[in-house]
Parts: C-alpha cells; sequence; structure tokens
C-alpha cells in the first residue's frame, strides 16, 4: 500500500508543478522575446547606456501606427521614413487625436520587425512606456527618443517600428470586457 | 500460468439497479461505464459533423447561420477529443489493464468511479451552452485569444467544464500508474509486460504532465476576461501568441495522448491474428517512449505562421521531422510481426490492418505539414483537416472498435456475429476514406478551415466529403445494432476466445469473473 | 425535359469544368510560391515512394502469410541489425529532405531590398490596405453580389454570381516584378492573409507586426481568403490581388493618392 501512496504523492507533485510551470511560461516566453526579438519586442523601460558610439554605418527606419478595435482615434506617425547613423540618438514623434465626445485613455504597445533587430532597437524615451490621458478633440504629440545600438549586424534591412494604440478607457473603470 | 477461478460471492449489500452504477468500485463495471458514454458522445459529436457536412453539401447557406456553424465546429472537437475518444482509452484502460497485470483492481477504486462521474456533469455543462442565448463556444477548441475573449455568456462555463474534464482525465493517470509499477503480478517485470500495458503507461505520464498546462492557459482566459489580467492583449503587455504556445505545449503530448493507446491495441491485435509474437518489442517500448518525449520539443509547428524568428521555425521543423522516425519503426515493427506469420482475418484484425495503412496516409500528411515553407501554404486549409482526421478516425477511433471487437467475448462471454462484423468494417472503412480523402485536394487548392460556405470551384470534392460522411455515420449505427445483438446471444464464448490470443487476461473465464486475480498468478 | 435528367445534366457540366476537380497546389507566380510548390511535391513524391514500399511489403504479407493458404508462423521475433537499419534509412531520407526545407525557408524570411511596403490590417470582417510610401489607403471587403447571395435562405444560385466569395469592393493594386514587402497586423482579433498563388500565408495579430515578401512575376488577378478563425464571417473577408506591370501601378497610385489625403483628417 505504501508503494501506491508514494507513487501518488510524487505524481500530485508533478502536477502541481506542470500547472506552475504554465504560469512560469509567461515570464520565460518574456524574457525569450527579449533576447531574440520574437514579436519584435523591445525595452519596455528606457534605455539609459551612454556608450553612444556613432558609426559609419546608416540604417533606414520606417514609422507605422495603428489603432486597435477601431477605436475613435487618430494616431499617425509625424514622418514616416527616417535614414538613422547607428550609434546616435533620434528623435521623433506621432500624433494622435481623440476623435470621440468623451476623454479617453489609451496606451500604445511598440513592435519591431524583422524581430531579431528588435533588440538593436533601442527606446530612450517613449510614449509606449506610459498611458496617457486625451480630451475629446485634443490633439497630442507623442515622442519618441531612440537609438539604433552598435551591436546591429552588417546588411540588413530596413527596420519598421510599429506603435498600436488601444483604447483602455473601459478596462480602467471597469473589469474587463470587449 | 496457473488458472484462477474466483469463488467470492457477491456480498448481500451489493446495490444493484441504478445504485450499482452510481458507487460501484469494480474496475470492470467503470470500463464499461467509460465505454458506454465513449460510444453515446461520438455519436453527438458525430451528429454535429453531419450538420457541418451538411451545410458544406453545396456552396451557399442552406442551413445554419455562420456563427452556429463556428459553434458546431467548436464542440465536435472538444465532444470527440475530451468525450469519445479519451474516455474510450480510459474505459479500455480500466477494463483490461488489472486483468492484464494480474491485479484485482486500480490502485485506488473510489477516485476511479469519481473519474468517470465527472465525465457526464462536465459534458452536460458543456452542451448545455449552446442552448444560452448567446450561444456555445464558436472560437475553435483551441480557443485562442482574443477571439476567445469575445466569447458570450458560454465561456466560464467552457472552461470550468475543461477544467473538470482534464482534472478526471489526470485523477485517472494517476490512478493508471500507481496501478501499473505497484500491483503488477510477482515476477512481471516492466519489460514482461503486455505492450498495451506500457502505452498507457507512458500515456498517463504524459496525460500528468500536459493536462496542467491546459488548466493553466485556460484560467489564464479566465482572468483576461473577468479579472484583469492581460496575459494575452497586447495594451496590457501581453501577447495572443503567448497562449497559443501554452495551449499548444500542451496540445501537442495530447494528440500523443490520443494515439498511443491506439498503438498498443494495434501491438496487441496483429501479432494475436498472426499467431506470431510482436517483433521487437524492446524497440516497440522505446519508440513508444521517444514518441513521448519528443512530443515535448515540437509544439510550435501547430504555429508556423505566426511570425516565429527563423532559428525557432527551423528548430520546430526538425523535431516534428524527427518523430517519423520512431513512428516508422512501430509500423516496420507491426509488418514485421505479420511477415511470415499465419494470418486470420476476423474484424478486429481488419480494423488494425486498416489502422496501419491509413494512419500511416495520415502520418505521410503529418511529414508534409512538417516542412515549414510547404506548411506555409497548408496551415489552416482542409489539407490539415484531412491529415488529423485521418489519424484519429482510420487511426484512433479504428483501434478502439478493434479493441472492442477484440475483447468483448472477454467481457462478456459473448461472440458477435462475425459477418455483420465485417460488413461493419468496410462500410466504414470505405466510407472513412470518401470522406476524409477529398478533404486533401480542397486544401491543396485553397480551401480556408472553419468556413461554412465556400467557392464553388471546390464544390465537387465537398459534396463527395459529405456524402461520405454520412455514410460513415449511418455505418456506426451498424455497429450499435451489432452491440446489442452480441448481448443477446447466450454465453459461448472460450476462456481464449481467439486462437492466436495471448495474456493474462485469456486465463479468465468468459466473461471475466467480477472480481479477478484476488490472489496474483504466477508468472513464468 | 424530367427532373432526373436536368440534374444529371447539371453535374457533368459542372464536373467539365476542370477546376473544380482541382486536386493539387497551384504552382503561383513569384518564387515564394513556387518554391513551396516545388518542395511540396518534393516530399510529396518521396513519401509516395515509401508507401508503395511500406504497403507493397504489406499487402504481399497479407495475401501470402495467411492461415487458409496453409502458412504456418514463423518464430522469430526481434532483430537488432533490422532494428538499426530501418531507424537510420528513415533518418538519412528526413535529413536529405531538412536540406532544401531550411533552405527555401531562409529564402522566404529573408525581406530585404524590398521596393514598396503595403500594410495589410485584418478587421472583423473586412482588411484594410496602406501602402506606406506610396500613400493610398482603403478598405477591401467582400462584395455585394457575393454578401447578398450568401445569406441563409438567399435562394439565390450562387454559381451565377462572378466569383462567388472571392471577390472583393476595392481590389490590391501591386506591380508585377517588384519586391513588395507586406507588414501585417489587425486591430481586433487574429487574422490571417493568403493568396495562395502568390504566397504563403502569415498571421495578422492585434497589437504586433509580421511581415512577408512577394515578387509577382506575371500580370493577373490573384484570390485569396482569410485563414484564420476570426469569428462569424472569417469565411467571408476575402482578398483580391491585381498584378499590373509597374506603369500602370504608378498610374492607379496617382488616381488613388487624393483618398488617402481625405482620411487624414478624420
Amino acid at each position: 500500500m505504501s508503494g501506491i501512496k508514494s507513487t501518488i504523492t510524487k505524481l500530485s507533485l508533478v502536477v502541481v508543478a506542470m500547472y506552475a510551470f504554465s504560469y512560469a511560461l509567461v515570464p520565460i516566453y518574456d524574457t525569450f522575446c527579449e533576447i531574440t526579438g520574437l514579436n519584435g519586442k523591445t525595452n519596455d523601460v528606457a534605455y539609459t547606456d551612454n556608450d553612444i558610439n556613432k558609426e559609419d554605418r546608416f540604417v533606414k527606419v520606417k514609422f507605422i501606427s495603428n489603432v486597435a478595435n477601431s477605436a475613435p482615434l487618430y494616431f499617425e506617425p509625424s514622418v514616416t521614413e527616417m535614414t538613422v547613423q547607428v550609434g546616435k540618438p533620434y528623435n521623433t514623434h506621432y500624433v494622435m487625436k481623440n476623435n470621440s465626445s468623451r476623454q479617453l485613455h489609451t496606451t500604445a504597445s511598440p513592435s519591431v520587425t524583422p524581430g531579431k533587430y528588435a533588440e538593436y532597437f533601442k527606446k530612450i524615451e517613449c510614449f509606449c512606456f506610459n498611458q496617457q490621458t486625451i480630451n475629446s478633440g485634443e490633439v497630442k504629440d507623442l515622442g519618441v527618443q531612440f537609438i539604433v545600438d552598435n551591436d546591429l549586424p552588417d546588411n540588413i534591412g530596413d527596420i519598421v517600428l510599429s506603435y498600436t494604440m488601444f483604447d483602455i478607457t473601459n478596462n480602467i473603470s471597469e473589469s474587463n470586457k470587449l | 500460468m496457473s488458472t484462477n477461478i474466483d469463488h467470492i460471492k457477491e456480498e448481500h449489500h451489493q446495490p444493484s439497479g441504478i445504485m450499482r452504477w452510481i458507487t460501484t468500485t469494480n474496475h470492470k463495471d467503470i470500463g464499461s461505464l467509460y465505454l458506454w458514454f465513449s460510444l453515446l458522445m461520438f455519436f453527438i459529436g458525430g451528429f454535429m459533423a453531419l450538420i457541418i457536412r451538411a451545410e458544406l453539401f453545396q456552396p451557399g447557406l442552406q442551413f445554419v447561420v455562420p456563427g452556429f456553424f463556428n459553434q458546431m465546429t467548436t464542440m465536435h472537437a472538444l465532444i470527440m477529443i475530451f468525450g469519445a475518444l479519451m474516455p474510450a482509452f480510459v474505459g479500455l484502460a480500466n477494463w483490461q489493464l488489472p486483468m492484464m497485470i494480474g491485479a484485482p483492481d486500480m490502485a485506488l477504486p473510489r477516485l476511479n468511479n469519481w473519474s468517470f462521474w465527472i465525465l457526464p456533469f462536465a459534458f452536460t455543462m458543456l452542451i448545455s451552452t449552446l442552448f444560452f442565448e448567446s450561444g456555445g463556444p464558436a472560437a475553435g477548441w483551441t480557443l485562442y485569444p482574443p477571439l476567445s475573449l469575445q466569447g458570450g455568456n458560454s465561456m466560464p462555463f467552457v472552461i470550468f467544464s475543461l477544467h473538470l474534464l482534464g482534472a478526471s482525465s489526470i485523477l485517472g493517470a494517476i490512478n493508471v500508474i500507481a496501478t501499473i509499477l505497484n500491483m503488477r503480478a510477482p515476477g512481471m517485470t516492466l519489460m514482461k509486460m503486455p505492450i498495451f500495458v506500457w502505452t498507457w503507461l507512458i500515456t498517463a505520464f504524459l496525460l500528468i504532465a500536459a493536462m496542467p498546462v491546459l488548466a493553466g492557459a485556460i484560467t489564464m482566459l479566465l482572468t483576461d476576461r473577468f479579472y484583469g489580467t492581460s496575459f494575452f492583449t497586447a495594451a496590457g503587455g501581453g501577447d495572443p501568441v503567448l497562449f497559443q504556445h501554452i495551449f499548444w505545449f500542451f496540445g501537442h503530448p495530447e494528440v500523443y495522448i490520443l494515439i498511443l493507446p491506439a498503438f498498443g491495441i494495434v501491438s496487441t491485435i496483429i501479432p494475436a491474428f498472426s499467431r506470431k509474437k510482436l517483433f521487437g518489442y524492446d524497440s516497440m517500448v522505446y519508440a513508444t517512449a521517444s514518441i513521448a518525449l519528443l512530443s515535448f520539443i515540437v509544439w510550435a509547428h501547430h504555429m508556423f505562421t505566426v511570425g516565429m524568428p527563423l532559428a525557432g521555425e527551423i528548430f520546430f521543423m526538425f523535431t516534428t521531422m524527427l518523430i517519423a522516425v520512431p513512428t516508422g519503426v512501430k509500423v516496420f515493427n507491426w509488418i514485421a510481426t505479420m511477415w511470415r506469420g499465419s494470418m486470420t482475418f476476423e474484424t478486429p484484425m481488419l480494423f488494425s490492418l486498416a489502422f496501419i495503412v491509413l494512419f500511416t496516409i495520415g502520418g505521410f500528411s503529418g511529414l508534409m505539414l512538417a516542412i515549414t515553407p510547404a506548411d506555409f501554404q497548408y496551415h489552416d486549409t482542409y489539407f490539415v483537416v484531412a491529415h488529423f482526421h485521418y489519424v484519429l478516425v482510420p487511426g484512433a477511433i479504428f483501434a478502439v472498435i478493434a479493441a472492442v471487437y477484440y475483447w468483448l467475448p472477454k467481457w462478456t462471454g459473448k461472440m458477435y456475429n462475425e459477418t455483420l462484423g465485417k460488413i461493419h468494417f468496410w462500410m466504414t472503412t470505405i466510407f472513412v476514406n470518401i470522406t476524409f480523402f477529398p478533404m486533401h485536394f480542397v486544401g491543396l487548392a485553397g480551401m480556408p478551415r472553419r468556413i461554412p460556405d465556400y467557392a464553388v470551384q471546390f464544390t465537387d470534392f465537398n459534396m463527395i466529403a459529405s456524402v461520405g460522411a454520412f455514410g460513415f455515420g449511418l455505418s456506426q449505427l451498424l455497429f450499435v445494432y451489432i452491440l446489442f445483438l452480441t448481448l443477446k446471444q447466450p454465453v459461448t464464448a472460450a476462456d481464449k476466445s481467439w486462437e492466436g490470443a495471448e495474456g493474462l487476461e485469456w486465463t479468465l473465464p468468459s466473461p471475466a469473473p467480477y472480481h479477478s486475480f484476488d490472489k496474483p498468478p504466477k508468472i513464468d | 425535359m424530367n427532373k432526373l435528367s436536368l440534374f444529371i445534366v447539371t453535374m457533368f457540366t459542372s464536373l467539365s469544368s476542370m477546376a473544380d476537380w482541382e486536386v493539387n497546389m497551384p504552382r503561383g507566380v513569384s518564387p515564394t510560391a513556387n518554391a513551396a510548390y516545388d518542395l511540396h511535391m518534393l516530399i510529396f513524391y518521396i513519401t509516395v515512394v515509401i508507401g508503395i514500399i511500406v504497403f507493397g511489403v504489406m499487402f504481399y504479407s497479407i495475401f501470402h502469410h495467411r492461415k487458409s493458404k496453409g502458412a504456418k508462423p514463423a518464430s522469430f521475433h526481434e532483430s537488432t541489425t533490422v532494428e538499426i537499419i530501418w531507424t537510420v534509412i528513415p533518418f538519412v531520407i528526413l535529413v536529405g529532405m531538412a536540406v532544401p526545407a531550411t533552405k527555401t525557408l531562409i529564402m522566404m524570411e529573408d525581406t530585404r531590398d524590398s521596393e514598396i511596403t503595403l500594410k495589410v490590417t485584418g478587421y472583423q470582417w473586412m482588411w484594410k490596405y496602406d501602402y506606406v510610401e506610396d500613400n493610398v489607403s482603403f478598405f477591401s471587403k467582400l462584395d455585394n453580389n457575393s454578401n447578398e447571395a450568401r445569406q441563409l435562405g438567399s435562394k439565390i444560385d450562387v454559381n451565377q454570381v462572378d466569383n462567388y466569395l472571392l471577390n472583393v469592393d476595392n481590389e490590391v493594386v501591386l506591380p508585377t516584378d517588384t519586391k513588395v514587402r507586406i507588414l501585417l497586423t489587425a486591430s481586433d482579433v487574429i487574422h490571417a492573409w493568403w493568396v495562395p498563388e502568390i504566397t504563403g500565408k502569415k498571421d495578422a495579430i492585434p497589437g504586433y507586426i509580421n511581415e512577408l515578401w512577394v515578387d509577382i512575376k506575371k500580370p493577373g488577378v490573384y484570390r485569396g481568403q482569410c485563414t484564420e478563425l476570426c469569428g462569424k464571417d472569417h469565411g467571408f473577408m476575402p482578398i483580391v490581388v491585381r498584378a499590373v506591370p509597374k506603369q500602370e501601378y504608378v498610374k492607379w497610385v496617382s488616381l488613388n493618392q487624393k483618398n488617402r489625403v481625405a482620411d487624414k483628417s478624420e
């Protein structure tokens, strides 16, 4: 009988461990994404490395925008492309307008493609680090300061930086529902 | 081997009628409960398939609105996987494992009872969602967010129901492992166990490892929907693709859970009807274990189009292709068993032989799907539908049917009508191919999955598939008739009902006594 | 003519349309579609050969090693040599498949040196197209004739509808012989963009951006569909790509650029 009991105890522990493992996959996935740039995840805390080293290499960066769930927002890049020098910081901004009749809370999610270069695209300052509050009819300039890291491999094509703007007004005040 | 004749009398306070079935802790009773439940769910899931095929008979919408069609595809899959196939294998495990290892019952008989009775409750809840105003789940059995988060009021019930089903499977798996590891008759070493016991042991380990991961994934869906978490929404820093990783980390081992017991059944029946021992028993064990281990590192082949890094795509392509090796080894071993045997072709053998051919065809389309750049054209088309139906229907389901025909005389003491069995076999096999083979064509020609209506160039093959589906469904009514006809027969089956059958269960009388091997048998 | 003859005639008329009996993937009109097709055929032929050999042996055995023919069962039941052989040979075959597959995959994932960029956004249940450099932007949804005919109980004969379920109001126009980079995202749920003749599919995921490339070698109209379940009208959001020579494309852009300017102020 104790053989059975011991088997059951061990197996139950495995069950619990695998359940915990499924939750562990969440941070594991995040770390993996940061390392490999899967799904174009870039840094979500400000990049502060002061070893800015301008190189004689240039890369074209394209800026695009999306509005999620057909929210009543105008959201476009001020400039759709820039040719940037590797290792030098640059500024640009997006323009957002609230086309609805009420105040909205918004947040933006960045994504870079090709994904494998996401880790070299560092944001020093980004409106995506915070949420925004925007009044009806208001127009906001949302700034980004970025630098393309020196470790960027050679012979790559363009980098595309995309932001998706979400209206999260409902999510803040009530429990989550679509 | 000594024969064990059971003299134990039934206890006076043993309940009868409905209460017997509700309170039974006997592995044979519980095995029967699982098998009858599975048969019922097979018809319910099959009915949903016929609604799908009726709508797809012609282009244009004739019978259902698209939203309901999506509920049918979702529920058809959930019911077939969790209500028909998995309980069928658990039912076979319950009936056979104790007898095959010379044990009196499962390790935890009361838990066994609970594991079963969770199922009717969970499925009543699941199916009832179809009658909600907002309808049942319609995001596919894979429940990808954000679509699944848009669902109506059915969502918490579906998730609760899935949790219960998962719990039932996990408890059952713990019971199976505890039984096999602790209750084998003395002298039965692991490498002397019948191959069916081995495949169930490995399946049970897969269940323990994989089902809790599904539980995690669906709990995350629940909290994303109702408790403000954002595992799967970019707005909150999450990622819909994360769900796919977690789901398929469960999902791929799950499909091996659905096939390994079938491999064990075929590995039992082919030797019996070839009158020759299974070729390469040790290899078969190692191959099964390799398949199980490999099943944990292939999951992203269900997600090749999601935008993975190149390295990931290459890795998963290679590991997925690799699984073909141990699977091929199994097919070759079955054929080597047949080779220079002395075969007869009773119904269980017919279904097992058809399994080998048709499952292998499903394996070939699987190998094609493993090739990532080609998969970019196959993914989410009917080519995938064809592949998995080939491995699940003339694969897993044929094995279950073969097992039922094979062990029916042991369970009931009665022989089924062999002529009717053969008719059932031929009708089923012919119609299964008429149903699913054309799906390869329309998939390659460009027809996506999960659509209720299609462009007119896909009409002809869809018509053929629908006719096949109705034929297949009707053929299974013959199976039910055969079962009931058998139960009406007198008890005539021999202890060893098949000339080539081997194993401890064939040393018992037919029908097997209610309590068997209360004293363990001697093993040479 | 009685109903039966009418039925038979109709069946044969539709039977004679060869497109209805299409059994294979199209070879397509772009390098990536061609590569996918060639790889598909290679693997297919290999599996056919393996199938012929394996099933051949099996059916030989079924025919000859049967009790009714007097066969007596042999007693062999293991052989390490044989197990090694039939493990190694399949492994070698797989390596042989993996080499071209890997090369093709690397080629498909290389989006560098594209000339134009098309951003595709999936919506429930239509597509939005933004030509990033050329400033053209529009929605594209199932055309009205198809939409009317597909309603439950519409009683419209769908065989009479032009390109039923594969027609849209606004087509995507692309230049031939041009490497086009297609960026994919979605507004609400996951969709997937697929035009089989021009390239394999990729998912359109809300909040994230994916990419693939096409280089259409032959002018023509190419049709596809959404290929990721996205809700009730998943089957009703097709894609139509019209590939035209470069000069025609430039003309089309200038005609449509005005729309984009008008949208900007919304």
